[in-house]
């Protein structure tokens, strides 16, 4: 698997383990129509035949996760320690957890995130306009901050692998 | 005589006066913490509105603290003195009636904010908390049906604001930080300490869990969720402290298409939480059941059989364990598949084998009449098997199996197929060859093939093999034959029961065991209720079999350590996010993987496997 191309790639298929079946074959369909060697101009077996190849290890679900196995973890035998393996850290990294923000306000529910949102900004806005005094309005600022940071969690779509 | 009437007089205005001032003193008092009162009336009706126990004021009103903090601290910078800052707030308070009394009520509000909203949700959560316990014990309500008519729109309500809970997509991941399987809203915590999202943690699905709910009340949700969640859970354990890498094996009993739907789900799901090697059997993938130690594949290979240990079928088992231990455990070694299996059912390979043993072969001389019979017995079963458990693969090969069994079409072959995989997992848990592994099996309907390995004997070999096994059954009935199996099952149930909608949930509800309660009964006077009465303590169910009859879809009572949880179950989504590759694991010594085989699937090679028949490029 290591010294063949990545049966993904040849499909021009995202590297995911939850395709479909209808999806891989139609990607396989679409590079065979292309690449035939019965087609008037020949066609371009090698493309072909790598693409025959690729799917017949993508064409059933089992195939995909040991395709997928493959891919993101390759068998370099490369000798960790097991200390190594106690300090892995736990969960998403905070650097990807920020790239991730993005995508899961996408995925989730936008529509109400931004409405709570709106609300929070109008509510401080409002508090900062009354002229209240500057410890009561950064307390009620600080009291809507941490009701937006409680509550937005759950119009975000969970972030993979949890 | 008008000294007792102005006596009597004199009482009654005194009472009134007392009762007025009362009021009068309790009017003043809101009035004056016109903010706090404002807010904690707020709490209050929001608390009923949405069937909140007085757990979830509470932690608003800690949430709301900060707000305080910062208030406190901006005060402090300007008084710069601790008596100053005690009495900031009495100040600001003070100031706010005049803002408020030049209009500007706004500004008032605002100012007295910081300290009037956690105070006031405070106040709500202790005036709601009483409110309950009076309804409940008969002190409050205008009916004496008032505790009946409460407990049943606020158990509405909770299941309402539940289900808004789980409908967000976000609020429910599988897995938390700490380690435990979020399996979705509380909407009750009887005995149990009450959290907006209800989890456990993954270990109690280490040792057993039983869950019992009729069809279409939401079982098959609940179980992908708590797979998934172990899943994740364990594999971060795994990452984190070392722990043993999980493997997750799935027996679904009843089999037929929506097995298939239902596998395809939780490949899916089991993808996103990190399994990389997902098998379907025997659709994908096959194991070798001929891979299990002689001894055992001989016992195994014997229980796959149905024999009677009575009369003549007693001698006819006595023979065919002789015949299938010396053919198993032969010198050559053990069979390596199927039919390797049935040659050596013939005495000629037997005598052939046991050469220059007199005592073995005297065995096979003496079985020589029967190894016919054996032999045609095995032939039939092992076709009517198919070659699911003819192999190659071992069940460490994937992160995680979901074995279709058709139990309800076959199930004296699902009855075998069953007794087979269950010595595989035990093979898996107790070998020393490769990583160990933490195990959780699950089997779904299991009672549909329990024939042959009572579920009893699967809890115990399960617990004596450090394998975590979860069993679902539609109903009390489900779970054993009798109803010593089926409290035996229940009983050694430590990692907990999950109760969902069933006809029959009063041997759950025992289980659960009572709680003490005031029971109040009234006098009824003259056709209507009076106001005298009496209380005692009397024992009610910690799972209200009532409550369990009438459970929506998707609802479940967690019943665990003599409380019950009621939850509204998260459906278990796959993340839509484009995944990465989950971190590489790292690999101690360079492996030899031997990948279980796939089932054979020929590669398209000409265009009508592409395009179908009549298609041209």
């Amino acid at each position: 698997m290591t010294d063949s191309p990545d049966p993904f790639t040849v499909l021009g298929l995202p590297l995911r383990p939850d395709l479909s079946d209808e999806r891989v074959r139609a990607a396989w369909r679409q590079v065979a129509i292309a690449t035939h060697p019965d087609r008037p101009d020949g066609g371009d077996p090698a493309r072909y035949a790598a693409a025959s190849a690729a799917y017949a290890v993508l064409r059933t679900g089992w195939g995909r996760s040991e395709a997928y196995a493959d891919l993101a973890a390759p068998l370099t035998g490369r000798v960790v320690s097991p200390v190594a393996v106690a300090a892995r850290p736990l969960g998403l990294g905070s650097w990807r957890a920020l790239a991730l923000v993005p995508a899961r306000i996408w995925h989730g529910r936008p529509g109400r995130l931004v409405l709570r949102i709106a609300a929070g900004l109008v509510l401080a806005l409002l508090a900062t306009r009354t002229g209240a005094g500057a410890p009561a309005t950064a307390g009620l600022v600080t009291g809507i901050g941490v009701w937006l940071v409680l509550t937005v969690r759950a119009d975000l779509a969970p972030p993979p692998g949890r | 005589m008008w000294w007792y009437l102005r006596a009597r007089l004199l009482l009654w205005l005194l009472r009134v006066t007392g009762r007025a001032l009362r009021w009068a003193v309790l009017i003043a008092v809101l009035a004056a913490a016109a903010p706090v009162t404002v807010v904690a009336a707020v709490g209050f009706a929001g608390a009923w509105l949405r069937g909140w126990p007085p757990a979830r004021l509470r932690r608003a009103a800690c949430w709301s603290l900060p707000m305080t903090g910062v208030y406190l601290a901006g005060r402090a910078l300007q008084v710069r003195t601790w008596q100053a800052l005690a009495l900031a707030p009495v100040h600001d308070w003070r100031h706010s009636w005049h803002l408020a009394a030049a209009g500007r009520v706004l500004t008032a509000f605002v100012l007295c904010a910081p300290t009037a909203v956690p105070a006031g949700l405070f106040a709500a959560a202790g005036l709601w908390a009483w409110r309950i316990y009076a309804i409940d014990n008969g002190l409050a309500g205008k009916t004496a049906t008032a505790p009946v008519v409460f407990d049943a729109r606020q158990w509405r309500r909770s299941s309402r604001a539940a289900r808004g809970r789980v409908a967000a997509p976000g609020a429910f991941p599988l897995a938390d930080r700490r380690g435990r399987v979020v399996m979705g809203a509380t909407i009750r915590a009887v005995g149990h300490r009450w959290r907006p999202v209800s989890a456990m943690p993954y270990r109690a699905m280490s040792r057993h869990q039983v869950i019992i709910g009729s069809s279409g009340c939401g079982k098959t949700n609940l179980m992908m969720r708590t797979w998934a969640g172990w899943y994740v859970a364990a594999l971060a354990a795994h990452y984190q402290t070392g722990a043993p890498r999980p493997l997750l094996i799935v027996l679904d009993c009843k089999g037929g298409p929506d097995a298939r739907t239902k596998a395809a789900r939780t490949r899916t799901l089991l993808h996103t939480a990190g399994a990389r090697r997902v098998a379907i059997w025997p659709d994908e993938a096959t194991v070798s059941l001929w891979g299990l130690p002689p001894a055992d594949l001989a016992v195994t290979l014997f229980q796959l059989i149905e024999t009677e240990a009575v009369g003549a079928a007693a001698y006819y088992a006595d023979v065919t364990q002789a015949v299938i231990t010396l053919a198993v455990t032969a010198p050559p070694g053990p069979p390596r598949d199927g039919a390797g299996f049935l040659d050596r059912l013939e005495p000629g390979w037997l005598e052939a084998a046991y050469a220059g043993d007199a005592s073995r072969l005297g065995a096979v001389a003496a079985a020589r009449r029967s190894l016919g019979d054996v032999s045609l017995r095995y032939r039939t079963l092992l076709s009517r098997l198919g070659p699911g458990l003819d192999g190659p693969g071992t069940l460490t090969d994937a992160d995680a199996w979901y074995f279709i069994l058709e139990g309800t079409r076959e199930q004296s072959v699902a009855e075998a197929q069953a007794t087979a995989l269950t010595e595989l997992v035990a093979h898996a848990a107790t070998s020393r060859e490769g990583e160990p592994r933490a195990i959780l099996l699950a089997c779904d309907d299991y009672s549909a093939v329990s024939g042959r390995v009572p579920l009893w004997q699967l809890y115990e070999r399960g617990r004596s093999l450090g394998v975590g096994v979860q069993v679902s059954a539609q109903s009390w009935q489900g779970l054993g034959r009798d109803d010593d199996e089926r409290r035996r099952i229940c009983a050694t149930a430590d990692g907990g029961i999950w109760l969902m909608r069933t006809p029959y949930p009063q041997p759950i509800s025992e289980l659960a065991g009572t709680r003490r309660v005031i029971e109040t009964a009234t006098k009824v006077l003259g056709g209507v209720w009076g106001d005298e009465g009496s209380s005692r303590i009397q024992h009610a169910w910690t799972a209200d079999p009532g409550i369990a009859r009438r459970l929506a879809t998707g609802q479940a009572g967690y019943i665990h350590a003599g409380g019950c949880t009621w939850v509204q179950i998260a459906r278990p989504r796959p993340s839509p996010l484009s995944l990465s590759p989950p971190p590489p694991e790292p690999v101690l010594i360079p492996p030899a993987r031997q990948q279980p085989a796939a089932v054979p699937s020929a590669p398209p090679d000409d265009l009508h496997d592409v395009f179908g028949n009549g298609a041209r490029p």
